[in-house]
């Protein structure tokens, strides 16, 4: 594991200072209109540790990460690996030892059992307790497909977001439910991403926009765009921003989705939709999303990773690194207006973000080569005022 | 020509109609009186005969527990539709009519129309069925305990076919002429309700059974009786001419009420139905609601008349001129209201397993037979108190304070709550299937229970009772036991991982953190299978649990290493590190291995062998000497299989009572007990002596019936080779023990064949996968002895009480469709698919390759071989018989040899060439919808 003590650099500082500078009233910009308040500073991650191969990991194209307790549970293109964050250990599966399939494409935990459920990218659904992995895919179980992307624990059903519909194992009953266009509003079939809170279950499909299960009822909503537009994004605001979606996250009543073209978010009466060149996302391929409340997501790109730490006022805060030089920038920006850049060191282990998940004030990224953690030490949310101490690395 | 494939698809579901629509047109002399000739027969008295002593006698040989016209089973062959929903049947159907029209000829709706049925083609098309004699077999094949009851002869299918024509005169018969009916008598205060209205209250067990007792009589054939040869012959003498069932002066007597005005008769009233309830006790339209029945004066006031000998005469006097006794006809027609008096069964106990109260003051003994717990005063050695819990009670614990006790009820999927001052059950617990050990942990937070049938552990918080979570155990989880420092519980599983085909079995250790309620380690104990007790030795270094090593890869031909079950101990150390040894001596084996308990000064350890009645006494430290001075290789490889090892570590084997199956050490560690299963005994054992001294009775039934003598013998080891192995061996508690077997010295690995359930095996024939055996008797007879027993086989007498006992093994009940409930959406399109006749194309599938060509209901089997393109190449031939499927989802895996470790895998993986039905156009959701339909059978 390599450590990045990033330090902010004074040229940040000044630089920021010299923006906000300008921004006072009775300078030279006096025919513009009088710029608002400072709104103050998200915080930013400037401490980053790495995790590769060398430290345990059996692979480093990182698909999924799951935050368990004290452990963290990482799938890759090659094995499971679980990192003990009270010995700083690693174990890892692959095929030799036991893991039904190669590939891990989702990963989530049963909070009341500690069982994990394992998503295999061609090879089903996986089930690990205590050492033993039982295998669930196409031919042996009720599991609609093999292929599969996503997978969510709601209660004790586990539900399994695959290239052919969606599947939901009830784990009581051992019965398979299977969902697809003949059962739900599913324009297409191949479901990308999926998540449980509040007693919703979200599915993302690839073409279909956002599916919405509501567990209590079993009556489905979807959430296409309404412009049906696939090429641009007719009416602003209208709905999902587009319907080739990759992933949904649920929190605070608010759902906030990626798209391979923007991202959006809903809180259950007005969508927000954000493309790169107005927003802090570096880019509009999005892989992944997951909200850390009604206010904060983040947003896994091909180039970078943008987090948006502030809706009501825009502020997103957007990673990027120069793999090659170990070197990395966390750039603020309130809605298109770069606020200050912070040279944070190396940051992400790459630039192609597939998966992220919240450990408290930290937070882990999955990356196409190797894992990261953002050491949120003094983390807060929202925004605080723009004293500069923010900058100084914390 | 029927319906084209797209004209078929746009046919509606049929539905029942009921005999009574049908008799619409198959009625009278024009139509060869084709409905009373059905109710003349015993089709139409199928439901009703279900009441009778002789099917509940052949329900119990059966396997069968419930009321026999409350069991599925029965119903499938004694009543038309019994499977259908509510919605699949008309209002005016009525499964009391027993086997009507439709069970031959399918559900009606659709075609039993006058202008369709006058064009048979499309009759058909619409689901009109014309069977064949074969197509009787389904029911009539001979049932061991149907012949074993009735001493019926072998169905006959030709004389039964003439019994039951019912052809429709070539020659229509000349109209009656019109019968000089006088003008209708206007309607009196009460209408006519029908006997079909009185019956939904006056049948079942609480009501003795009323409608079905009068369906039996002549009371209910009156009004057919008219259209036989022999009421055309009285009528003939008394000078009515034509038709008598169209004349009223014999309808009069033949039918109820006859001769009112229609007003007098409520919707649903058939004078059809014969002498019917109302024709004694008056016009019921006013009486016949439950209130004013239960108020006698108001049910007189609303028309109920007295029955007294002034209420038969009107008819019955000199009729026919046949003689009439009030009283001997009274006696006949008997119906008294009240629950009829229980035949004086004798009620066994079958004590499983004791545990001490926390206080050690009182000895708890689960009872499985008896539906009981059984308190025993440890020091008076006398049974104390008895608590009626659920249905075979397994297991009892308790929490810390010891104010409430838990008891796993095995065939009600439930935990009784008992408070145990009151002794008297708080509250059930629903809990997962066939639930068998329970914990509490050291704090009294969390209770444990084992669910058997789910492989799961239900995890309830004690504070609310609440179910909080299940964990995932591994097969058949049977007994746990907490470490001695409280932090950890030990599970043991009976069966064994599901593995790949030609490997040893290996079973699960599953260790639960008891401070998170989560499982945090598994460990595989290799070439091992049932493991059944468990128990820690009180310095916590390591628990004891019981095992079996099955070699079932090789013919049973081969002694080498102890032969093909070895009987044997497991030591699970506290790092997780696992020892076995035998406890078969070379010549005396131990078989059957159940319970195990650690005196408390942790010097032995006693282990029960259920096979052959005896307890073993370990000396711990001998053991675990031995197996420290023993190389990592000899204590993986030599230990495990060494015959000659039980003499260092065995300090004596103890005769105790029949079957001991739980063991429990007193608190003072002076004494243990041991609940003898099949003398429904605890045997009490001197732990200074080391001797039986004392045997407690637990009240169970003195007199030893066939089924309770063959209990013992399929429980015994007696009869085998070395006494290695019982019945029970293999079939544990008459179900399946997961292994796929060598049997026959036809080569090693020829012919594989997965063990069977005996759950409801009594009318499954032929036996075997190759279908070789025609009788249990065989199966169980000479077979037997060729394989198995090597010595002397069992005697004629013993080979009737071990079929009695194995008939009576209990089914439980469906846990995915109880009798009555409608299916859900998955399971009604999975029935869909189970009984399809066209493909997703369009096409139609092949009459020998739809699902209910070999599994026709209600058993779900025709009994013969087929050829499903499983043959593989260590078989010697590719035909094998069609299994049932009744409660099919409780004993994977499934085919004949076992191969398959799922339903779904049966057609995903093995079923290429749609050989094994037409499965391979189906969708995946199709497939799940027939899975789960499959799971309701």
């Amino acid at each position: 594991m390599k450590r990045e003590h990033a330090i902010a650099l004074g040229l940040a500082a000044c630089l920021y200072g010299g923006l906000a500078a300008q921004n006072q009233p009775g300078s030279a910009a006096v025919d513009k209109p009088a710029p608002r308040p400072d709104p103050g500073r998200p915080y930013v991650y400037t401490q980053w540790e790495h995790f590769t191969k060398a430290d345990g990991l059996p692979n480093e194209h990182i698909f999924a990460v799951k935050v368990a307790g004290d452990q963290v549970w990482v799938g890759t293109e090659n094995g499971l690996a679980r990192y003990d964050k009270r010995t700083g250990a690693w174990r890892s599966w692959t095929e030799a030892d036991g893991l039904p399939w190669r590939v891990v494409s989702g990963i989530d935990v049963h909070p009341k059992t500690g069982e994990v459920w394992i998503g295999l990218f061609g090879g089903g659904l996986a089930r690990y307790s205590a050492g033993r992995f039982d295998h669930f895919h196409q031919l042996n179980s009720g599991l609609v497909n093999d292929v599969v992307y996503g997978v969510a624990v709601e209660h004790d059903n586990i539900w399994v977001a695959t290239t052919a519909g969606a599947s939901r194992y009830d784990t009581i009953g051992d019965k398979w439910s299977i969902y697809t266009e003949k059962n739900a509003p599913m324009e297409e079939i191949w479901n990308y991403g999926v998540c449980y809170n509040d007693g919703l279950v979200h599915l993302g499909v690839w073409g279909s926009g956002v599916l919405e299960f509501d567990v209590a009822t079993g009556r489905w909503k979807d959430y296409l765009d309404p412009d049906r537009e696939m090429e641009i994004d007719l009416y602003r605001d209208d709905g999902i921003i587009h319907v080739i979606t990759t992933g949904v996250s649920y929190v605070e009543k608010t759902l906030w989705v990626s798209t391979y073209f923007g991202v959006c978010r809903y809180d259950g009466r007005h969508w927000r939709g954000w493309y790169a060149h107005e927003s802090g996302l570096p880019s509009d391929f999005n892989n992944f999303v997951k909200g850390r409340s009604a206010r904060e997501a983040w947003y896994c790109t091909d180039k970078g990773v943008g987090a948006l730490m502030d809706f009501d006022t825009d502020t997103w805060v957007t990673y990027t690194t120069d793999g090659a030089e170990h070197a990395g920038q966390a750039v603020i920006q309130r809605g298109e207006t770069p606020v200050a850049t912070i040279e944070t060191g190396y940051n992400l282990s790459h630039n192609y973000a597939l998966a992220v998940d919240f450990d408290g004030n930290d937070v882990w990224i999955g990356t196409s080569k190797g894992l990261c953690r953002g050491v949120g030490t003094g983390y807060y949310s929202g925004l605080r005022p723009s004293s500069g101490a923010a900058l100084v690395k914390q | 020509m029927g319906l084209t494939a797209a004209e078929y698809a746009t046919v509606r579901q049929p539905v029942y109609i009921g005999v009574r629509g049908c008799s619409e047109c198959h009625a009278g002399g024009a139509m060869g009186h084709q409905f009373s000739k059905w109710r003349l027969s015993a089709h139409a008295r199928a439901y009703a005969s279900l009441a009778n002593p002789e099917a509940r006698a052949i329900a119990e040989l059966s396997g069968i527990r419930e009321e026999p016209q409350e069991a599925k089973m029965c119903l499938g062959c004694h009543a038309t539709a019994a499977e259908a929903e509510d919605w699949e049947r008309l209002e005016d159907f009525h499964l009391e009519d027993g086997l009507q029209c439709e069970a031959c000829h399918g559900p009606g709706s659709e075609y039993a129309v006058r202008e369709i049925m006058m064009n048979r083609a499309e009759a058909m098309a619409r689901g009109l069925r014309l069977i064949d004699k074969q197509s009787c077999m389904v029911c009539h094949k001979t049932k061991g305990s149907h012949v074993a009851v009735l001493n019926s002869p072998p169905f006959d299918p030709e004389e039964a076919w003439k019994r039951i024509a019912h052809p429709v005169p070539e020659v229509k018969p000349d109209p009656a002429p019109p019968a000089a009916e006088s003008d209708p008598a206007p309607p009196g205060p009460h209408q006519y309700t029908g006997v079909m209205a009185c019956s939904a209250c006056h049948q079942g067990e609480r009501f003795g059974f009323q409608f079905s007792k009068w369906r039996e009589t002549p009371h209910a054939r009156a009004f057919a009786d008219l259209a036989s040869p022999r009421g055309y012959e009285i009528a003939g003498q008394e000078g009515v001419p034509g038709d008598p069932t169209a004349s009223p002066q014999c309808l009069r007597c033949h039918t109820t009420g006859h001769g009112l005005a229609a007003g007098a008769f409520a919707a649903g009233f058939d004078p059809r139905d014969g002498v019917q309830c109302e024709a004694c006790h008056g016009p019921g339209g006013d009486y016949s609601p439950e209130a004013v029945m239960l108020d006698k004066l108001a049910a007189a006031d609303a028309g109920l008349l007295p029955v007294n000998e002034a209420t038969c005469p009107g008819c019955h006097d000199n009729a026919h001129g046949k003689p009439f006794n009030y009283r001997e006809a009274v006696r006949a027609i008997r119906h008294p209201s009240r629950k009829p008096a229980l035949v004086g069964k004798p009620r066994y106990k079958t004590p499983l397993q004791p545990v001490f109260t926390p206080d050690g003051q009182e000895l708890w003994v689960t009872c499985e037979a008896g539906d009981c717990v059984s308190i025993i005063d440890p020091v008076s050695r006398t049974r104390v108190a008895e608590i009626t819990v659920g249905g075979q009670p397994t297991d009892v614990c308790f929490d810390p304070s010891g104010a409430r006790a838990f008891v796993s009820n095995r065939l009600d999927d439930s935990v009784s709550v008992i408070d145990t001052a009151t002794r008297s059950v708080l509250r059930t617990l629903a809990v997962g299937d066939e639930p068998h050990g329970v914990l509490v942990d050291r704090e009294g937070r969390r209770l444990y229970v084992l669910n058997t049938s789910t492989d799961s552990i239900s995890v309830f918080d004690l504070t609310t009772f609440a179910e909080v979570k299940r964990l995932a155990a591994s097969r058949a989880p049977w007994s746990l036991d907490l470490s001695p420092d409280g932090s950890r519980i030990a599970v043991t599983h009976t069966l064994p991982q599901f593995d790949a085909p030609r490997t040893t079995s290996r079973s699960e250790l599953a260790i639960i953190n008891a401070g998170t309620g989560r499982i945090e380690d598994r460990i595989l104990v290799p070439d091992a299978n049932l493991l059944q007790g468990i128990a820690w030795h009180p310095d916590g270094e390591y628990a004891l649990f019981t095992l079996l090593r099955t070699k079932n890869l090789v013919p049973m031909t081969r002694l080498l290493q102890g032969w093909t079950i070895t009987n044997g101990l497991g030591v699970l150390w506290k790092d997780g590190t696992v020892d076995q040894v035998l406890l078969d001596l070379n010549q005396r084996c131990f078989p059957d291995p159940a319970g195990v308990a650690i005196t408390p000064d942790g010097r032995y350890g006693l282990v029960t062998s259920s096979g052959s009645d005896r307890v073993a006494v370990v000396d711990l430290a001998r053991l675990t000497g031995m197996l420290k001075d023993a190389s990592p290789a000899e204590r993986r490889r030599i230990l495990p299989n060494h015959l000659g090892a039980p003499h260092e570590f065995i300090a004596k084997f103890i005769d105790v009572g029949i079957s001991p199956r739980g063991v429990v050490c007193a608190p003072d560690g002076r004494s243990a007990f041991v609940a003898n299963a099949l003398d429904d005994s605890v045997s009490v054992i001197d732990l200074d002596r080391l001797e039986a001294v004392a045997k407690i009775d637990l009240g169970g039934a003195k007199e030893l019936t066939q089924a309770r003598w063959g209990e013992q013998l399929f429980h015994s080891a007696n009869i085998t080779f070395r006494r290695q192995f019982s019945c029970h061996t293999c079939h544990p508690d008459g179900h399946i023990d997961g292994i796929t077997y060598d049997i026959e010295p036809d080569g090693i690995g020829v012919s594989p064949v997965d063990n069977r359930t005996l759950r409801g095996i009594n009318d499954m024939a032929p036996y075997k996968w190759e279908g070789t055996n025609p009788t249990l008797k065989r199966q169980c007879g000479p077979r037997l002895a060729v394989f198995f027993t090597r010595i002397d086989p069992f005697t004629p007498e013993q080979l009737d009480a071990l079929d009695t006992y194995i008939c009576t093994i209990p089914r439980p009940p469906n846990r995915y469709r109880r009798l009555g409930e409608d299916l859900s959406p998955a399971q009604r399109r999975g029935k869909a698919m189970f009984e399809r006749t066209m493909t997703n194309a369009g096409e139609v599938v092949p009459v020998e390759r739809r699902c209910t060509n070999c599994h026709p209901p209600p058993l779900f089997t025709d009994g013969r071989r087929h050829d499903v393109g499983t043959r593989g190449p260590l078989d010697r031939e590719g035909r094998f018989d069609a299994p049932h499927l009744n409660n099919i989802y409780d004993s994977a895996p499934y085919l004949h040899d076992g191969r398959s470790h799922s339903l779904e895998e049966i057609w995903t993986v093995f079923n290429p060439y749609d050989e094994h039905g037409v499965t391979n156009d189906m969708t995946k959701d199709q497939l799940n919808d027939l899975i789960e339909y499959l799971k309701t059978l």
